[in-house]
Parts: C-alpha cells; structure tokens; sequence
C-alpha cells in the first residue's frame, strides 16, 4: 500500500510517501510524478514515513530524476537507513540529491 | 402467503395458490360484498317507497272519509255527545271498558241516527278501499286513552265510548299537527302487527280538534314483500356473481395465467437446451406473446436477455480461447527463459577445479532476475547475476537483450568494468522506458584463483575463506545500468583460495515477504548459508530455499528469487 499526498506551490511540489513503492504501487507514483512534472522546477519528495522501495519504485525515481535535470532539482529528505541502504547498493546514492 | 415455496408444494397445493384461483375468489368474495351492499340499499329504497305508499294511500281515504262523513252526517255533535258522556263517568266505571256493564250506559248512541249513517259510511271504505279500519275516534289528553266514537270493524268492533290506551307521544304527532304534510304513525302492536294509522282531525268552529278520522293499514305485508323480494334479489346476486366469477377467470387465463406458463416453460426448455449444449437457443424469442401489458413486456425482456447471454457466451468463448493462447505463449517463454540460462548439471563435467550451481524461480511465468555463467576460454570463467527492474513480460524481454549484450562483450575478452560500461552504453542508446538493471559481473582466473568483478548497483555478494564462514562483501558500487549514459565502472580485485566459495543473489532472497509483512533480510539468508558452509554449492542454495519457505510459509511469492554459487576448488597440477 502507498499513500501519497501532494501539495503544490507555483512550480515547486511536495510528495509525501507514505507505505511501499513496489512492482504494485510504482504505477500510481509514475502517474502523479507525470501529472505534476510540467512546468515544475522544484520536487521535493518526503520519505519519511516510507518503509521499503523496490527496482520497479527506483525506476519512478530515475525517471522523475531525468525529468527535473532537464527543468530544475529534485531532492529527497528524510530517507530512513534501510532505503539510504538500497540507494548506496544501487549507485542511485551518486544520482540522486538526499538530505 | 404460503409457508412453502412453488416447488415444494403438492399439484393441490399449486392448484390453491394459482392465480386462476385466486381470481376467482376475489372476484367471488367482491361481488357478494357488492352484492349485500346493494341488497341493503336496494331493500331500504323499496321498503321505504312501498311504506310510503300505504301511509299516502290511508291518509286519502282519512281525507275523503272525513269530508264524506262531514257531508253526511253531523260527526262532531256526535263525537261531543259521546265524550261528554264518557267525561261524566267515574274512573272506576271506566276501567270496566268492554263490559256489557259499561256499554249499557252508552247504548243509546248505538241507535242514533248520525251512528248509523256513519257506521255505514265508514264501513264502505273499509270494505271499498282495502284497509283494515276506518274509524272515528277522540283523544283523552288526562288518563292517554283513545275513545272510540264510530268503529266499523266487524272482527274487533268498539262501540261508542269505549276506549285503549295509546301511546301519549305518538298522539301528540296528531295534536300538534300543523296540516302540513300527511299525519300518520307507524306503531307495532302485537295484537295487529305493524300498522300505520293516518288521520285528518276534525275541528269545531272555534278551531278545536273535536275527533280524528283515522285510518289503520297493516304493512305487515310490506315484510313479506321485502322477503321475498331478498330471495329473489340473492338468487339473481348468485347467478351473476357466478358468471362474472368465470368470465374473470377466463380473462385471467387468456392473458395472465396462460402466457406466463408459456414463459415459464420456455425457461424450462432454455435451461435443457443449454444443458443440452444448443447455443444459438430460441426459447424466448419464438414466445408470440400479444397481451399488450406487464407480461408481454417481461417475454421481450426474456428473449433480450436470451440474446446477450448468448452473445456473452460468444465473446467469453473468445476470450477464453485468447487467455489460453496466452497462457500457452508464456508457458513457451517460460522455457525459452530457462533454456537460456545454463540449468545442466554438473555444467563443467570434465573441470574439477570448480564447481557451480544456479537456479532462478520467477514470481511470474516469466522473470527478470537472471544469472549466467559460461567461460570465456579454458581459463577464464564468466560469472553474472543481474535483476531489471519490474517483473514479467517487459523485465523478461530486457532481460534476454541484457543477457546478451553482457555475454558478448565478455566473449570479447574485455574486462569486467569495460564490460558493464559497453553494455551500459549499448542499452542507454534506445531505453525509453527507462528500465534498468543491477548487474554484477566477474571473471574467475581459473589457474590462479585471482577474481575481478564489478557491480552495477547490485546486491553484495557473500564470500567464504576456507575455513571461514560467509559474509558480505562490502565491493566497490557503480550505478545500475541502463539508467543513465556514460557511466564508468570500478572493478576489484580478490584472490580465492581453494575451498573459497561465492554466494550471488537478487533482491528476492532478503526481501522474501511473509504473511505479516516481515522480510527475510540478509542476516537470516548468512544463517543459512552458514548452517553447513562445507556443503557442495547446490546443497548450500538447497539450504537457503528450504529457510526461505519456512520464513514465508503461504504467503505467495513476490519477487523473483535468484541464487548462484560458486564453489573454487584445488588448483590441478
């Protein structure tokens, strides 16, 4: 399960993700990251609450990574040790802006 | 209601509760209550006009009667002779009424002459006009008796002076009379039945009511005209209730209770033909059904309902037939995938120096995981582990290039960071989907045991020393591949001793989920590899499933689950 909230200032968008972005749950992700993309220069993404990101969930990150290179930045805050874990394993750590 | 339902009901039972008969008691039991409404109304209308009859009827006669004896006779001397007489009497001599003592004092009226006329008179109408009695007669206001001044009866005659009682309030109705209207009064008296008196009263010329003409008739025969009348009015109620009855049911026949049976077996036959296997089934739409209401509606309902079950069927047929394709299609990819991978054993039969062993369960038919391994030449053997993001059809199809690409380059002789790097390039040149894949990727030097790797953001392998235990090897990372151009892998280096061995996994083995959500994780899978280190490699990863499935238990598999490992063993002199 994935809840995620979204709060969108002129170009700047919040998401807070809240459950698992797996195989099941990545799809909807994909669909809110495409929906806020246009126009947007700054995505923030809240992984506060979120407990496990599997290959098919880094494909949404990756993707909304390219996608914010081309029009402004993106950057994750308070990612937890277990997902930072799978970030370093993946080289998505050298990608990706955490904070 | 019935407590039964329609099929467990006897034909009798049916019979009870079928629409006909219940029709045909609905229809009954209105029309006799109709029927005993009208019966009433109609007995009160006929009652009343045929009373009213006999009272105008008596109160001509007391009419005529009066002007008559008027014109004949001189009626209010005599009524006056005759009460004066009667008030000169005592109340004790009165109450001897009807005796030949009390008549004797009034017998010299009997011979007078206005007696005689009158009496005459009077009983001509008696007789002429078919009532009971025409009579003259004086109200006694102080004791509420009737006087009789001429009495013409010849059954029941009263001579004059003689007197009954009578009802006071009933008397009023005549004292008070204002002339409007007809008099008359209907009393029961046992002696006569019902009887209606109608009267005109006689009046001196100061005004005063001296006398009254009465008039009895009998209505008793008004009763026996109402019963008869109820007897015929209920024999013909009957006889019409009867035929109305069973043209009702007729009617519910013809157009409710006959076609519903005809929609009812056409469901019956419905369901034979289909268990019969017809498919093209006609029941409903050769119903010729015309009633023009509810029922006619409900037949075109049936057969519209008939034709797209039909053509539902047609199209699940269809869709059946395509899931099967489907089904048989991914059966073929599943061992096409299989088949890709190396999955004889042993896979180097005339090589001692090592020995290997891999097996990949997809959680769908086809999977993303994968490993190879194949050598390059006598002395170099190729080592691969790698997962694409996503599972099924799409990760599988990735896979296969991925695999590809991979052995190529390492068939080139290149080294393992040039290898990742060349295939990262070769994927990234046409990857809009923006898939990706972890991959790690060694050569094993065989006749030194020297290893060099490098890992494209997968998993950490597990490496056991001789002698040692397994443990993760914390290796230099590079980035997944296909996720973004021009990437430069690192690789290491590490010498095996004999009787090293490498353990290779993807994400489906510390991430195998149980019921309540918990994962396997990395400790547990190092448990069990550690649980006999000794083992040959295929009994290690024998180890690992058998802890897998104990962990999960019914829970289904999520993700692919991909194991490899890699036993290196004494150098051959």
């Amino acid at each position: 399960m994935l809840n995620i909230s979204k709060k969108i200032e002129n170009t700047k968008a919040v998401l807070t993700l809240e459950g698992r972005l797996d195989t099941v749950t990545a799809p909807e992700m994909e669909k809110v990251i495409r929906e806020a993309l246009p126009g947007l220069t700054e995505l923030i993404l809240d992984f506060k609450k979120l407990e496990y990101i599997s290959s098919a969930g880094l494909r949404v990150l990756l993707l909304a990574q390219k996608a914010m290179n081309r029009q402004g930045k993106m950057k994750l805050c308070r990612v937890n040790e277990t997902i930072k874990e799978i970030f370093e394993v993946t080289g998505f750590s050298d990608i990706l802006t955490i904070e | 209601m019935p407590e039964k339902t329609v099929r467990e009901m006897s034909a009798a039972q049916r019979k009870h509760y079928s629409l006909e008969a219940k029709t045909f008691r609905a229809t009954l039991l209105g029309c006799i209550l109709l029927g005993i409404v009208m019966l009433i109304v109609g007995l009160g209308l006929y009652s009343y006009s045929l009373t009213m009859q006999y009272v105008n009827h008596a109160f001509y006669i007391s009419q005529y009667a009066s002007m008559s004896a008027t014109y004949g006779a001189d009626p209010l001397a005599f009524a006056q002779e005759v009460m004066e007489k009667y008030k000169s009497l005592n109340a004790e001599k009165r109450m001897k009424t009807g005796t030949a003592e009390y008549r004797a004092e009034f017998s010299e009226f009997e011979s007078a002459k206005n007696y005689t006329v009158l009496i005459n008179m009077l009983s001509n109408y008696t007789r002429s006009e078919d009532v009971s009695d025409v009579y003259l007669a004086m109200y006694d206001e102080e004791n509420s008796a009737m006087v009789y001044i001429v009495d013409p009866d010849e059954e029941d005659r009263l001579l004059p002076g003689e007197w009954e009682p009578v009802n006071e309030k009933g008397m009023h109705k005549f004292l008070d009379w204002n002339g409007e209207g007809m008099l008359y009064d209907i009393e029961h008296i046992d002696k006569y039945g019902w009887i209606c008196t109608a009267g005109t009263p006689l009046r001196n010329d100061k005004g005063k009511i001296c006398a009254f003409l009465l008039v009895d008739v009998t209505i008793d025969n008004v009763l026996t005209g109402i019963r008869t009348y109820t007897l015929q009015v209920t024999v013909a109620m009957l006889l019409i209730i009867m035929i109305i009855s069973f043209l009702m049911i007729r009617h519910m026949k013809k157009t409710l209770v006959e076609p519903i049976d005809e929609i009812a077996n056409a469901a019956q036959e419905y369901a034979k033909e289909r268990s019969a296997g017809v498919k093209d089934t006609n029941c409903f739409a050769s119903l010729d059904i015309h009633t023009g209401d509810e029922v006619e509606n409900l037949s075109l309902v049936m057969a519209d309902m008939e034709m797209s079950l039909s053509e539902y069927e047609e199209n699940l047929t269809k869709i059946t037939a395509e899931k099967e394709r489907i089904t048989t299609e991914l059966n073929l990819a599943t061992r096409i995938q299989a088949d890709m991978l190396p999955n004889v054993y042993p896979a180097f039969p005339d090589r001692s120096e090592f020995d290997i062993y891999a097996t990949m369960d997809p959680a769908k038919e086809v999977g993303g995981d994968f490993y190879d391994f194949f050598l390059i030449d006598s002395n170099h053997l190729c080592m691969v582990i790698a997962d694409v993001s996503g599972k099924g059809i799409p990760a599988a199809l990735f896979m296969m290039a991925t695999k590809i690409i991979l052995a190529n380059n390492a068939m080139m002789g290149k080294s393992p960071a040039q290898i990742l790097s060349d295939t990262n390039a070769a994927i990234c040149s046409n990857n809009r989907e923006e898939m990706f894949v972890t991959v790690w990727l060694g050569i094993l030097e065989i006749s030194t045991g020297k290893l060099t790797a490098a890992n494209a953001g997968h998993e950490y392998p597990a490496l056991k020393n001789p002698g040692g235990a397994f443990e993760l090897l914390k290796d230099t990372h590079g980035f997944v591949i296909g996720g973004m151009d021009g990437i430069k892998y690192k690789q290491y280096e590490l010498m095996l001793e004999p009787g090293s061995k490498i353990f290779l996994y993807t994400d489906g083995v510390p991430e195998a989920t149980d019921a309540q959500g918990n994962m396997f994780e990395k400790e547990r899978m190092l448990s069990a590899l550690n649980k006999d280190t000794n083992a040959a490699p295929e009994q290690i990863l024998k180890n690992v499933h058998t802890a897998i499935d104990e962990f999960v238990k019914s829970a289904e598999q999520f993700d692919d689950l991909t194991m490899l490992c890699m036993e290196y063993k004494k150098i051959e002199e």
